[in-house]
């Protein structure tokens, strides 16, 4: 148990950080501007994997656009979502109880819809990137590193876009206060479109990610839940919250799970409520008021 | 006028609502007037949750057989109906659809489902229906005897997990001649923790060690830290009681981190999907209630293939094939459909099936002289090496 | 037709699914809070009272009422450190709640000698052959056979009996001062607080009471399905019993009772539809919160009563028998 032990783990634990990351900057992302959970972010992130797996087997396509694909075809759903499910509830303010209600039963529609048109059975995707550099000790798969850059890149992208450019003001304006950025000449349903257009292209990139370095199922949407501890406890509606927030999980996770592996469920949801009960607001989130 | 919109689609909804309670009150109805001139075999298991690939298989595999059959002219001179209902995979599920089956469906015998959980539960309905139910790769020793008391109607045509332990057992330590072991289990399934608890129990008692021992929980995607752990540990073989899907993420996750032993897993590993991992599998061992590539098996494989768009046949077809020739045998013997003389008839037949000679032990509901078959995957050309057969008693 | 014993089953599961459903409604449905661990209570009273009938004992009725107290125990302490947190976390608190007591239910390994009588938890292999004590009406055999206290005692602890009574205390509790201060801090928790309501304490009531429901419901499900596995009580579940009472109508008793019946029957129904069954239920999730999201019932309560007198009019003309929260419910044109 010497010092490549340890970094291995260590590399282990960012590989399925960046992972959470890409995943958990999506709900993010909706929540800062909706205040609820998407919990149909799961399913997008399904359909994604699906979508690289059959471009890939069925369309022969290589790698990149394969991948661009992905990133196209979730974003797509996520907007088609937010337009069907979402937006009338918007038009009415119904309370965020209502919006949760129907994520839920977005993401119960989306599983199943592929169990009945495709169906059950776990696929695995042609290898691509199947080498391993080794550095030292430590083994790095070729496609975990991809899956490292392109988190990077891909959030670095988002951080840029939402720091510096003008969308990006419209996006932080409206998640200090939509009403009020409304009022200001904002169009508040076209951010609302580019939140979930952005959170749906990530969801792709990270369905696809996920499908190569794991296998594809109806199923993986529920992979997400950890992402959302991970954005929980980098604070919700934080992006670099939920960045940090992800790759810190995702090395407690492997620490804990090289411990002993039967506790690191229960560490992640034993996290979730110790950080809610001493700060709810987590690493970096905005401080929850009351709205009166 | 826009609230009574909505209140004429409410209204609607729940018109269309009680329409479908009626239309399926009706269809059942003419069903039952029927049901003197068919014979009504039931099915369960998971056509969706995670295990749906399983269930999927075993259904259409009986669909498939059950149409031959038909067209052949039946059992008894009568056709038979299958129905079939999925469990999602789910115990309590499992408990509604059995008593849909007896009581509403009353059909003659069951076959499924395909977990153990499921058999397990569904043995108060069937008890109280006096029902038999004859399952397919439910391995878990709870399914027919509890506590030395066998249960009266429910039936197995596999091996059992202590048996499949020993397989494991044996051939790590006396066919490979490997003493140094590492596990990998899911600690949240029992067909896991059977397998885990009797492989260490004979591997041991051989003189093996087992070097390190992992589990994860279901659901959980990666296997890094512990397989980092198994890879200190320095094993020869990691035997990996598990389902295949999760076989295919731990290889290649292992292959990543530069771990190149062989694994072994269970029968809940064998699986055509396999070779889509191919390089990273390749060189592994599977236990195998039948030889996945045993000529015989050739053109069932054919048929099924033909029948359902180039699918793949499952172990679990097999299974179910099996269980279903015995459930024709047991049908004849007893000249009619009554169920207990079904279930009377299950331990006096006798069918040559997939697994070779099928007889069903009147103590314990179990196949007698089952054997285990292991096979070496070989990633190359895609296709398994049939190694050895190992007796399971 | 369907037979007696199949919907008798189907009865069952829908009264201890009522249950469970009735206390989610005073949480959510009444004091706006939004639970996605509810299993885990129902988890904690079906081992307890597997626990109780199996390593100890005891009757069943009394294994539902220890069931029960233990599930609120555990809410009451779950309260006391989540109660303060503000919707959308409070939600996710009970999320990892019930997820975690899942788990630990999964890792436990647990002997009991009681009696010279080993009783094994066997983690996530579960607990098979649970005796099958959970009846619909009582068991009328006994009645016939003489054995009156085998009857009455079958009687009081049927799933039916259970569910009048816990319906019956619900109704009571929602009319009383405490049912009113609930829909207070549901509608406006400021607001109720500023006119005196302790609303800590309103809230604890709800989950207090919420969890004590589930933990009977528990115990009753567990000795219905004779069979137990921590499985059975993943999140999905938990999300199934809210959807159940966002679909019968935030905030209504009756409401709760049609949407469980309807929920619970309508899978059983559309079993025939195979692949495509639980398509439509997420469909209909979507579709109810769209067009109608006050659910079936929107706050009001069927006139029970006056049904038989105006079959004709239940449609046109709203009767409002007991707490009327005003055209809005749920704050839904009120939240600002």
């Amino acid at each position: 148990m010497g010092i490549e032990y340890f970094l291995q783990q260590l590399v282990n634990g960012i590989c399925l950080g960046g992972m959470y990351a890409l995943m958990s900057v999506g709900y993010s992302l909706v929540y800062s501007i909706m205040n609820f959970s998407n919990f149909a972010h799961g399913g997008v992130i399904m359909v994604g994997a699906y979508v690289g797996y059959f471009a890939l087997t069925a369309l022969n396509v290589p790698f990149l656009p394969a991948f661009l694909l992905c990133g196209v075809g979730s974003g797509l759903l996520a907007v088609i979502i937010e337009r069907l499910v979402y937006s009338p509830l918007r038009k009415r303010h119904a309370p965020s109880l209502y919006f949760i209600i129907s994520a839920m039963g977005a993401s119960i529609f989306l599983e199943n819809f592929v169990i009945a048109t495709i169906d059950g059975t776990p696929r695995n995707y042609p290898p691509i990137f199947d080498n391993r550099i080794n550095i030292g000790g430590i083994s790095l798969g070729v496609d975990s590193l991809l899956m490292i850059v392109v988190s990077a890149v891909a959030l670095l992208i988002l951080m840029f876009i939402i720091q510096k450019t003008k969308v990006g003001l419209a996006i932080r304006a409206c998640s200090y206060s939509e009403k009020a950025s409304t009022l200001m000449g904002i169009n508040g349903d076209l951010v609302i479109f580019i939140i979930f257009l952005m959170g749906g292209v990530l969801a792709g990139f990270a369905g696809m990610l996920y499908g190569m370095r794991f296998i594809v199922k109806p199923t993986i949407g529920q992979v997400t839940n950890k992402s959302f501890v991970a954005a929980v406890f980098g604070g919700l509606g934080s992006l670099p919250g939920a960045i940090v927030g992800s790759v810190l999980l995702g090395i407690m996770e492997i620490f804990v799970a090289s411990f002993n592996s039967n506790l690191r469920d229960l560490f992640v949801y034993g996290l979730l409520i110790l950080v809610l009960v001493i700060k709810p607001s987590g690493l970096m989130g905005k401080v929850v008021e009351d709205k009166a | 006028m826009r609230k009574s919109m909505k209140k004429l689609i409410a209204l609607t909804l729940a018109c269309l609502m009680l329409a479908t309670l009626f239309v399926g009150c009706g269809k059942k109805d003419d069903g039952g007037s029927s049901g003197g001139d068919t014979i009504k075999l039931g099915w369960m298991g998971s056509l969706t949750g995670d295990q749906a690939a399983y269930g999927t298989c075993e259904s259409q595999t009986l669909k498939m057989m059950v149409e031959d059959l038909n067209a052949n002219g039946g059992l008894l001179g009568k056709q038979v109906e299958l129905i079939c209902y999925d469990t999602k995979g789910d115990a309590q599920e499992a408990v509604n659809v059995a008593k849909r089956l007896c009581a509403q469906d009353q059909v003659c015998a069951i076959i499924g489902p395909n977990a153990s959980g499921q058999c397990i539960a569904i043995q108060s309905v069937l008890d109280q229906y006096k029902i038999s139910d004859m399952s397919t790769v439910a391995t878990n020793e709870k399914v027919t005897m509890q506590d030395g008391q066998l249960k009266e109607y429910n039936f197995r045509v596999c091996f059992l997990d202590p048996q499949q332990g020993k397989i494991a057992g044996s051939f790590v330590y006396d066919n490979l001649g490997f003493d140094k072991a590492a596990i990998l289990y899911d600690v949240n399934d029992d067909y896991a923790l059977g397998l885990k608890d009797n492989f260490v129990k004979v591997f041991e008692s051989k003189g093996g060690t087992i070097v390190a021992e992992e589990g994860y929980t279901a659901g959980d995607t990666d296997f890094t830290a512990q397989l980092t752990k198994i890879k200190e540990a320095q094993p020869q073989i990691i035997f990996t009681p598990i389902f295949y899907q999760d076989f295919i993420m731990i290889h290649k996750q292992a292959r990543t981190l530069g771990i190149e032993v062989p694994m072994l897993g269970g029968d809940g590993c064998a699986s055509e999907v396999l070779f889509d991992a191919a390089d990273a599998v390749d060189g592994s061992y599977v236990i195998n209630h039948v030889s996945l590539v045993d000529p015989a098996g050739d053109a069932f494989r054919k048929e099924y293939a033909e029948k359902y768009n180039g699918a793949k046949m499952e172990l679990n077809g097999y299974m179910a094939h099996d269980a279903f020739l015995l459930w024709c045998a047991a049908v004849e013997k007893a000249g009619s459909d009554d169920p207990q003389a079904i279930a009377d008839a299950y331990s006096q037949v006798e069918v040559e099936g997939m697994a070779g000679k099928i007889k069903i032990s009147a103590e314990d509901h179990n196949p007698v002289g089952k054997s285990g078959c292991v096979e070496r995957i070989d990633g190359k050309n895609k296709t398994y090496v049939f190694e050895t057969y190992i007796a399971a008693d | 037709m369907f037979s007696w014993y199949y919907i008798e089953g189907i009865l069952i599961q829908s009264c201890y699914t009522l249950l469970i459903v009735l206390g989610l409604s005073i949480l959510t449905g009444y004091t706006g809070m939004f639970s996605f661990g509810h299993a885990g209570f129902v988890c904690i009273g079906a081992y307890v009272s597997i626990l109780c009938t199996m390593a100890f004992g005891l009757p069943y009725w009394l294994s539902l009422i220890i069931a029960g107290l233990a599930a609120m125990l555990l809410g009451a302490g779950l309260g006391k450190i989540t109660l303060n947190l503000k919707g959308d976390y409070f939600c996710i608190a009970t999320l990892g709640v019930g997820e975690a007591i899942r788990l630990i239910f999964n890792n436990l390994q647990l002997t009991i000698n009681v009696g010279g009588k080993d009783f094994l938890l066997d983690g996530a292999k579960g607990v098979a052959s649970i005796p099958l004590k959970t009846t619909l009406f009582g068991d009328w055999n006994a009645l016939s056979n003489g054995d009156v206290g085998t009857f009455l005692s079958t009687l009081f602890s049927s799933a039916l009996f259970i569910v009048i009574i816990f319906l019956t205390a619900t109704a009571l509790l929602m009319n009383s001062k405490h049912g009113r201060s609930m829909l207070a801090v549901r509608e406006d928790e400021l607001a109720a607080q500023m006119s005196g309501i302790n609303t800590f304490r309103s809230k604890m009531l709800a989950m207090c009471m919420s969890a004590l429901y589930a933990g009977i419901a528990g115990g009753m499900m567990a000795h219905y399905f004779g069979y137990l596995q921590p499985k059975m009580f993943l999140m999905t579940k938990s999300t199934e019993y809210t959807i159940m009472v966002i679909f019968g109508g935030m905030g209504s008793i009756t409401g709760s009772v049609l949407g469980t019946v309807l929920l619970c029957a309508l899978p059983e129904l559309l079993r025939a539809v195979g692949d495509w069954r639980l398509v439509m239920y997420g469909l209909a999730v979507i579709v109810i919160m769209i067009v109608r999201p006050k659910g079936l019932m929107g706050g009001k309560e069927l006139p029970v009563g006056r049904i038989c007198r105006a079959v004709g009019r239940v449609f046109t003309k709203k009767k409002k028998d007991l707490p009327p929260p005003d055209g809005g419910s749920v704050g839904e044109e009120a939240s600002v």
